[in-house]
């Protein structure tokens, strides 16, 4: 063992005290961290990706991440809620929609790495700036979108001569031969977002709309709405079963995956499990776009992006993270394929990605002439509308509607409990 | 043995030390506190601070990660204007009215048929504990999938059976069968408490009660109305109680089970609060939910712990 010698002793000391004294430790062997907070991705083997993607991150940068994954909204609403107040958790994590509205005050302004990725793949597109674009500033980054299309058993509609359905009203004339031939139409009409997710496009596609582009009125009591609750009280009589009064976001895709729904709205991933768990429904399952109405065709469209909270001490390296995983164009790709076309690019010049070609069921996913919305539209994003949505009115309303509550009621019920969400 | 004169002092030091303190310890005004100290801070940092947490949030303007204002009882006049609050306030009484009332018949029913002599008495009254044991979150998944419209083995066997019109009752999709679901499940897991506390009663009761009731031509109607319901009574109250003040805060069963859908109707205090302060993020309206029934529920406990107190007293 060395001799340790006066003169190292006091060396060493100070250097420690000096250590304590900024509770900082020195830049040698000090091993930064982050962790990253997302939710179980509807298709599987995109969260493996992502794991091995993380390995690869650390080796090549030294920064060591922990990626933890929740399930769907429900208990990451509550561990977002948790973490702001508690101001301890995660460093990194994936919202859905307009949540970055609601966490504004909490989220790191990342416009510098939007900016780097826009230089990149161009614009993102316009429900990514509608969720994560917040009073001039990115509050987090857009990683990837998941667009609401039709998936249908093409096999049964062949079988009874049905023609694929381009409107609202198409739907409800092959919705009723379906019916018949015990695979109804599945729309949720619950307590959940994928209700949501249709319930906008119906409205929108009638004329109607929640609240106007000035973010303060609301316009929920309009001819557009009887028109769109009086589709959807057909529908309900004639096309589906009350069951949809009860489900949950995975209800309609478990309903054509089991054999039973003929038609469903959502993205692509009840087709991806499917096909993933080699079931004997995959095989007859396609995809279409979304319907049109009177008022043109508008499709609902679910952007993710990527936060850091600002309680995070590790800033820099969770940006890096970010930089690495959207901003390396070979490592973005390769978690978009993995995704198997549930995660689309989110930036406008990689739009046309080979993951659409993987599978010629994919067609529909082309973004050609779509007008992508988030919740809310036309109203511009705000957390006023993240609390609409999440109060559920307009599931509420149109289960009003179909159940017995005239639609004049159940418009008026929505229009009162919107109104108060508006005045705050 | 020899002991060194310098150890002599020390050792009466230490003896007297010891005295001094057993005196202390002895004294009831010293060892009470210290007895009583452990529990105190355990329930000033687990329910005194949250509850006055809550009491502040309830009073506040409060929105997560926001600066929030003091705003009076604000919140809780506002939260009697929506009328999902008016609906959740009265699926509360339903709920708990009706569970409560379900609990108390079939736990007197099933703690009587325990009482009896019965084969695997012990392993039959383990077994009636078991809804009570699993976890509320588990057991009431098995019930999602019973009721589940698609999965439901109640109705495919109902449908099997011919008792049921195919597909069978929307039992999470209707209010009226969604309001029975619940109720239903919070009956089966609430029942072994009920069962098992009124069998303690009923094993306290003197044997010799019934045999001179019977030997006066009691019938067994008679003797379980003037011998055994009295004397249960204090245990009732207290069973029905505690009981009364779970059911009202159940969140578990319904937030698995139906999310408080169908429109709102099957909401309870804890799943709107939840869905207010988390889901919306309006702290404030959610604890106010959350608190809205205390000065009731503090009434009850008041009354039936009186009712008690004079049984025994």
């Amino acid at each position: 063992m060395d001799r340790i010698t006066r003169r190292r002793f006091l060396t060493t000391s100070a250097g420690l005290a000096g250590i304590l004294a900024a509770r900082v430790p020195p830049a040698r062997g000090q091993q930064r961290e982050i962790s990253y907070l997302c939710w179980n991705n509807f298709a599987p083997a995109s969260d493996k990706k992502l794991a091995e993607i993380g390995q690869r991150f650390t080796k090549d940068t030294g920064i060591k991440l922990k990626i933890d994954h929740i399930s769907h909204m429900g208990p990451q609403q509550a561990k977002y809620a948790a973490e702001v107040q508690t101001q301890a958790g995660h460093d990194l994590v994936e919202m859905r929609m307009h949540f970055p509205w609601l966490y504004e005050p909490q989220l790191v302004d990342v416009t510098d790495v939007v900016v780097e990725m826009e230089k990149k793949y161009g614009k993102v597109l316009s429900s990514g700036y509608e969720g994560a674009y917040v009073h001039g500033v990115w509050r987090a980054v857009p990683q990837y979108h998941g667009m609401f299309v039709a998936t249908y058993r093409e096999d049964l509609f062949k079988k009874a001569s049905l023609k694929v359905p381009d409107t609202w009203e198409d739907l409800y004339v092959v919705g009723k031969e379906l019916k018949k031939m015990g695979n109804p139409v599945g729309i949720p009409i619950s307590q959940n977002y994928d209700s949501i997710s249709t319930a906008g496009p119906v409205l929108w596609s009638f004329g109607g709309m929640e609240v106007d582009k000035d973010g303060k009125t609301v316009r929920i009591n309009s001819p557009g709405t009887v028109q769109a609750i009086e589709w959807y009280k057909k529908m309900f009589r004639d096309c589906m079963e009350p069951e949809v009064l009860s489900w949950s976001d995975a209800s309609n895709n478990e309903s054509i995956q089991q054999g039973k729904a003929g038609w469903i709205h959502n993205p692509v991933s009840a087709y991806i499990v499917a096909k993933q768990r080699k079931l004997i429904t995959a095989d007859g399952m396609n995809h279409h776009r979304s319907l049109g109405g009177p008022q043109g065709r508008h499709e609902t469209d679910t952007p993710r992006h990527i936060g850091i909270w600002k309680f995070s001490k590790n800033v820099e390296p969770a940006k890096e993270w970010i930089r690495y995983l959207i901003g390396k164009k070979e490592v973005y790709d390769e978690y978009i394929m993995a995704g198997d076309a549930f995660n689309l690019p989110v930036y406008e010049k990689i739009q046309d990605h080979p993951v659409l070609k993987t599978d010629p069921k994919y067609a529909a996913l082309k973004g050609e002439g779509v007008q992508y919305h988030t919740y809310g539209w036309p109203a511009p994003a705000s957390d006023k509308v993240q609390l609409i949505t999440n109060s559920y009115i307009l599931p509420n309303m149109i289960a009003k509607a179909v159940t017995g509550t005239s639609t004049q009621d159940s418009i008026a019920w929505a229009d009162n409990e919107m109104k108060k969400i508006v005045a705050g | 043995m020899a002991v060194r004169a310098d150890e002599i002092p020390v050792a009466r030091g230490r003896s007297r030390v010891a005295t001094r303190m057993s005196a202390w310890l002895d004294r009831e005004s010293v060892l009470g506190p210290l007895f009583i100290t452990p529990a105190m801070i355990l329930i000033a940092v687990l329910v005194a601070y949250p509850f006055v947490m809550a009491l502040y949030f309830a009073m506040s303007n409060s929105f997560i990660g926001r600066p929030s204002e003091f705003i009076g009882i604000k919140n809780f006049v506002k939260l009697w204007d929506s009328d999902v609050f008016r609906q959740t306030f009265q699926n509360a009484f339903v709920f708990t009215g009706i569970a409560v009332g379900f609990k108390v018949l079939l736990g007197i029913i099933l703690a009587l048929l325990l009482n009896e002599q019965l084969w695997f008495k012990r392993l039959i009254r383990g077994a009636v504990l078991l809804p009570w044991v699993i976890p509320t979150a588990l057991s009431t998944l098995g019930w999602w999938w019973m009721f589940n419209s698609l999965y439901s083995v109640v109705n495919w066997t109902g449908i099997s059976l011919g008792i049921m019109d195919p597909p069978g009752p929307n039992w999470l999709g209707q209010r009226y069968y969604a309001m029975a679901a619940v109720i239903t499940v919070n009956v089966w897991r609430g029942l072994p408490f009920f069962a098992i506390t009124i069998l303690a009663g009923l094993v306290s009761i003197p044997k010799e009660l019934y045999e001179a009731a019977h030997s006066d031509g009691a019938g067994p109607l008679a003797r379980f109305w003037y011998i055994t319901l009295p004397l249960l009574r204090p245990v009732l109250a207290v069973v029905i109680l505690f009981s009364t003040i779970l059911t009202f805060g159940d969140f578990n069963i319904v937030y698995v089970l139906t999310h408080g859908g169908p429109i709102n109707s099957t909401h309870l205090f804890a799943t709107l609060s939840r869905m207010l302060a988390i889901d919306v993020g309006r702290l404030g309206e959610g604890a106010a939910v959350s608190l809205y029934l205390f000065p009731l529920l503090v009434f009850v406990v008041w009354a039936q712990l009186r009712f008690v107190r004079k049984q025994v007293y």
